[in-house]
């Protein structure tokens, strides 16, 4: 009896137990694709300052210390540090000799959401490495390094101080933009103190505008013939100089993304460019970053907007860079992401978008021989499944209407300016159109996300696939490897092969007499080519993507001979 | 004690002539720029330390304001095995302070001594050679392994020269007027003795080069970023990857009144100055120096040739890819001037000659050498033992290092006098704005219309036609110090983007206003003109 007691007393104490467990699990149901349980509670409808990054990040590194690494690259102009989260895992081979994707954010300062797609990656990665065979199999092999925002300083200064859409976009130096010899005397005035840069109207007799009767926000233009109400003054300001112009010499100018080594041009070839490259303190931090970690295979930078896949060349002088067997690479990989990103399309900078020297992904690729593309996030196909192209003002007008009701857009206000009298204040907010509004935020973070994990997928996987021996007699005999590149990525990219970026691949054969080595050309017709020196060694230049590469040595003795393949951006790969 | 000190000032005067004999060390050098230093009218700082530990120093030699003062930079050490470019620069330097220091009232001297202080060392090593790199860490051939097939002084004489091996695999043959000298074979010479040439050392790595991946980083004069030479040996990953090329653009971005650069270095566009071609010149990355500014290179090339004895002779360089003096002018704007200081003269032709060879720089260095009576210029073939030529005749030998790219040193003082005498002219044609016709009409209603002329009274325009287009150069900022509601008509601030030489330019204002006001015109590297308007 006592003992019946004491064994309903556990079973009802159980049944209470179970009873709350599935309880708190019953407050939600699993969605495909997302962490349903996340260690680290993240919202990715919103966007987070530099502070915000930062504890984001730090908590994903203390969630899975055996997943990441949080460290800082740099320091930025205003001595803000530059963090990056590795992402691998870090149970399974030294994350620095894994092949590897780079990916960063936010380079131009008001193309904030680079900050937040990387973080979701981060994010994505690190909560689903339990879950899914696929991210647990992919941190095995590859390694992400992963930085946020390249421009911490001025990200900030964009969400914390009157802007425009388009400013700062630069850094947080302040340069002589006119040419008199006073710099950053002259930017912009938020005069309605609001917080956003809009634009200044003023009612006149030679105006060219009229409000929309139908939609006051709107300004339209009038027939030639016509008389209108309105003239355009341009965004806030006053001309505080007294040189007659309004907001002409504000924070910057310079563009961080005309700042690095491939084929760099100075101002005035290229718009934006500094004193010479990496002269900008965030964008050296990732080169030195990068010169000292070879297995970066892959790279991705994000921008904003428009919805392009973007690859290089950003110069038509730089035509001869892409030859054909790279530019196949890079399509396969892309035009798989116009797939995965609705209402993206794959372009090259200097034939669809503009000419540009200086810019990132030409470095990565030109100078490092990494494949690498820019997105230009957010595209006016997410409102509503229309391609109505870039700042379409009606479009947007509409978005503000029907879907985020009036959060976009200042209305008109009458304001004492003075050096223009009566003028109107008024326009679209800061954040709009080239941010995207919250819902539409995490469904395009998880695709743009989608096609890096797939970049990063086809960076080089080798494998030693097989081993044949023939005896030659004499106590010799013939050993023969095939090794195997599973991926689409050679581990040298053409530009790579053409100036030797990278050191040839390792094919090394140890606990045999090497009497003499040589890479098997035809194996067929037996050509042969004979490495005299250092035979135990076998230096082959390139492993290309989804092909073999055959070795030889003639050995004397040798039973428990071990074959070890070691690629810089390849990784590396054991036979024993 | 008393005794002791006559005979140690002694000693000390020996050895300071001593050290007068060569060209000088880099203590020695980093004394003079100390003693320089100790004049109120010269300053010496520190741009940044090598990889190699060496200073890399910046003088600045002025009076006043002297940064708002039209400014030329003289730059020496472009190339590290150029010890004269060195030796000029700190010369010209002791010169102006000590026998033209009034040239400060008007310009402002930046002189950067020694650009390559690494490479410079090898002059005085124990192991001597013409070096160029500082002394990183690099890869110059690519494959992976840091500096592993260096030169080897094979008959340890102290000199890196040249191997030339029998072989009738040889490319090579004797000079037929001058034995020691290695030309290349041709047909005609068929039943000469054929040789192997290569730079003096062995196949490290058996990779069938020579010397290939030598013991020495970055060249200064092969790392900047015009025309950079990408992945080539010596050139570094990416253009100005180096302290001291970083240390001193940054300086120099911050010099907004350097209006012109004198550098010495391979590079000559003085003894004659650089060709037009419209259709680089058109192109996007402009590849020929603009047309104003070919005419501007004349007009100083023929300054040049008037305060230089030495006549041009074989001066092929005018630029290579990634050097300093085109970057001074292609992408810092600026007016960029280079010379070697000194180069081989036209030896006396000799008229046993039978060759119909063509003079080769070393072949004319030869004949001049001996011409000059300087005996110690080359270094006999002599035989060694080469672990890469078993059994076969292989002998080291060659001109010395140094000797044709360097005069002795004896010849080093009166090429310093010119070439000072060369940049004082320069400097005495500097822009030079002044204000003219000044002139205040009383209007009704006490209104007052100022007008007035402003002159670049001067040979150089204010701005080279390039330097128009940089943002690095400021424009010409006009400025009428009132309040802008003071000002009826005109401009409170004008911005002028180019004065030519002798040019004039108009203003007028009305303003209402009593008293004085005061014109201001200029920018750093034109320096400012300034006049008071009585009203």
């Amino acid at each position: 009896m006592k003992h019946f007691r004491y064994t309903s007393f556990i079973c009802a104490a159980v049944l209470l137990l179970l009873s709350s467990v599935t309880q708190a699990q019953e407050k939600f149901f699993r969605a495909i694709g997302t962490p349903h349980q996340p260690k680290v509670e993240a919202s990715w409808n919103r966007y987070n300052t530099y502070d915000g990054i930062v504890d984001l990040m730090q908590q994903i590194a203390d969630a899975y210390p055996k997943l990441t690494r949080l460290e800082s690259i740099g320091k930025s102009v205003e001595n803000r540090d530059i963090y990056m989260l590795t992402v691998s895992d870090f149970n399974t081979g030294n994350p620095d000799e894994k092949p590897a994707m780079y990916i960063d954010g936010n380079i131009h300062s008001n193309e904030i959401q680079g900050a937040e797609f990387s973080l979701y990656t981060a994010w994505y990665l690190t909560e689903m490495f339990n879950e899914l065979d696929f991210i647990n199999q992919l941190l095995k092999d590859k390694t992400f390094y992963i930085v946020p925002t390249i421009n911490p300083d001025a990200r900030d200064n964009y969400m914390k101080e009157p802007n425009t859409p388009h400013s700062p976009r630069s850094g947080m130096l302040v340069l002589d933009n006119d040419g008199d010899g006073k710099a950053g005397e002259d930017g912009y005035d938020d005069l309605n103190e609001d917080n956003h840069i809009t634009y200044m109207i003023r009612k006149s007799p030679t105006g060219q505008y009229i409000k929309d009767p139908q939609d006051n926000r709107r300004l339209i233009q009038v027939a030639e013939e016509e008389q209108g109400e309105y003239e355009m003054l341009g965004f806030e300001g006053i001309d505080r100089d007294g040189d007659g112009n309004v907001n002409e010499d504000g924070i910057g100018y310079y563009d961080p993304n005309r700042d690095w080594g491939w084929k760099w041009q100075p101002d005035y070839v290229q718009r934006g460019a500094y004193k010479y490259p990496f002269s900008l303190p965030e964008t050296r931090a990732v080169a030195d970053f990068v010169l000292k970690h070879p297995n970066i295979a892959g790279a991705q930078s994000y921008h904003n907007y428009g919805g392009m896949i973007l690859r290089g060349p950003g110069a038509e002088e730089d035509k001869d860079t892409y030859n054909r067997e790279d530019v196949r690479i890079y399509d396969a990989i892309a035009k798989k992401g116009e797939e995965m990103i609705p209402g993206y399309r794959y372009l090259t900078v200097y034939k669809d978008l503009y000419s540009v020297f200086g810019g990132e992904l030409d470095w990565f690729y030109g100078g490092r021989g990494i494949y690498t593309y820019t997105n230009e996030l957010m595209v006016s196909y997410l409102y509503f499944h229309k391609n109505e192209g870039r700042a379409n003002q009606e479009e947007e007008l509409k978005v503000d209407k029907y879907l985020t009701f009036g959060d976009a857009f200042v209305d008109w206000k009458e304001y004492d300016h003075p050096q223009y009298g009566k003028i109107e204040i008024g326009g679209f907010k800061k954040n709009f159109s080239r941010a995207h509004p919250g819902f539409l935020l995490e469904q395009d973070a998880h695709r743009n996300m989608a096609f890096t994990i797939y970049h990063a997928y086809q960076t080089p996987k080798l494998n030693i696939l097989d081993v044949s021996e023939k005896s030659l007699g004499n106590g010799l005999k013939e050993i023969t490897a095939t090794i195997y590149n599973e991926r689409l990525m050679p581990t040298h990219s053409s530009q790579d092969l053409k100036f030797n970026i990278e050191r040839p691949d390792l094919i090394s054969i140890s606990n045999a007499n090497v009497v003499a080595g040589m890479v098997v050309e035809d194996e067929d017709f037996n050509k042969v080519n004979e490495q005299v020196e250092n035979p135990e060694t076998l230096r082959v230049s390139n492993i290309p993507g989804m092909e073999t590469v055959k070795v030889r040595w003639i050995v004397s003795g040798g039973r428990n001979y071990k074959i070890e393949v070691d690629s810089a951006k390849g990784g590396k790969a054991t036979w024993k | 004690m008393k005794q002791l000190i006559p005979f140690l000032l002694l000693i000390l005067a020996q050895y300071t002539a001593l050290a007068q004999a060569d060209y000088p060390k880099l203590n020695e050098i980093s004394k003079r720029l100390q003693a320089l230093d100790k004049d109120s009218k010269a300053s010496l700082t520190t741009l940044t330390t090598t990889v190699g530990g060496e200073e890399v120093y910046a003088l600045k030699l002025g009076t006043g304001d002297l940064d708002q003062k039209p400014a030329i930079a003289i730059v020496g050490g472009v190339e590290g095995y150029h010890v004269l470019g060195v030796e000029l620069a700190l010369q010209i330097s002791e010169r102006i302070i000590k026998n033209h220091s009034e040239i400060l009232e008007t310009t402002t001297f930046y002189v950067f001594p020694n650009m390559a202080p690494d490479a410079y060392v090898q002059y005085h090593s124990k192991l001597k050679y013409n070096r160029r790199g500082n002394s990183a860490d690099i890869d110059h051939d690519r494959d992976g392994k840091l500096n592993e097939d260096p030169y080897e002084d094979l008959n340890k004489d102290g000199f890196i020269t040249q191997i030339r091996i029998e072989s009738p695999l040889g490319t090579y043959m004797a000079h037929p007027d001058d034995a020691r000298l290695m030309i290349e074979a041709d047909t005609s010479s068929a039943n000469a003795k054929r040789y192997m040439l290569y730079s003096e050392g062995i196949d490290n790595d058996k990779d069938g080069k020579y010397n290939e991946d030598l013991l020495e980083g970055v060249a200064f004069n092969k790392s900047l970023t015009y025309q950079f030479p990408a992945f080539e040996p010596l050139a570094g990953d990416y253009a100005v990857s180096q302290k001291e090329s970083r240390a001193l653009l940054d300086y120099l971005f911050q010099q907004w009144n350097i209006y012109a650069f004198v550098s010495f270095g391979p590079a000559n566009n003085l003894s004659s100055p650089l060709k037009y071609n419209a259709q680089q010149a058109k192109k996007r990355i402009v590849a020929s120096p603009l047309e104003q500014d070919v005419a501007i290179n004349k007009m100083v090339s023929d300054l040049y040739n008037e305060s230089i004895s030495q006549k041009a002779f074989m001066q092929d360089n005018q630029g290579s890819d990634g050097d300093f003096f085109q970057w001074a002018y292609f992408h810092f704007g600026r007016l960029s001037f280079s010379t070697p200081g000194w180069w081989v003269p036209e030896a006396k032709k000799d008229s046993t000659s039978t060759s119909p060879l063509e003079e080769t720089k070393a072949s004319n260095f030869l004949k001049w050498a001996k011409q000059e009576n300087l005996n110690d210029v080359f270094l006999e073939w002599q035989q060694v033992n080469h672990p890469d030529f078993e059994n076969k005749t292989v002998e080291v030998g060659g001109v010395k290092p140094f000797v044709m790219e360097n005069p002795p040193f004896s010849k080093v003082d009166s090429i310093a006098i010119e070439h000072t005498d060369f940049i004082l002219k320069l400097a005495k044609n500097q822009p030079k704005l002044e204000f003219h016709n000044l002139k205040v009409e009383q209007l009704k209603g006490n209104l007052k219309r100022v007008t007035v002329d402003l002159l670049n009274n001067a040979n150089l325009p204010t701005h080279s036609q390039l330097g128009e287009r940089s943002r690095w150069l400021q424009k010409i900022r006009i400025e009428l110090n009132t309040s802008k509601e003071n000002i009826l008509a005109g401009n409170k601030i004008e911005l002028v983007s180019k004065m030519d030489a002798y040019e004039t330019k108009s203003f007028s204002w009305i303003v209402k206003e009593n008293g004085k006001l005061t014109l201001k015109a200029g920018a750093p590297h034109s320096g400012f003109a300034e006049i008071i308007i009585n009203l």
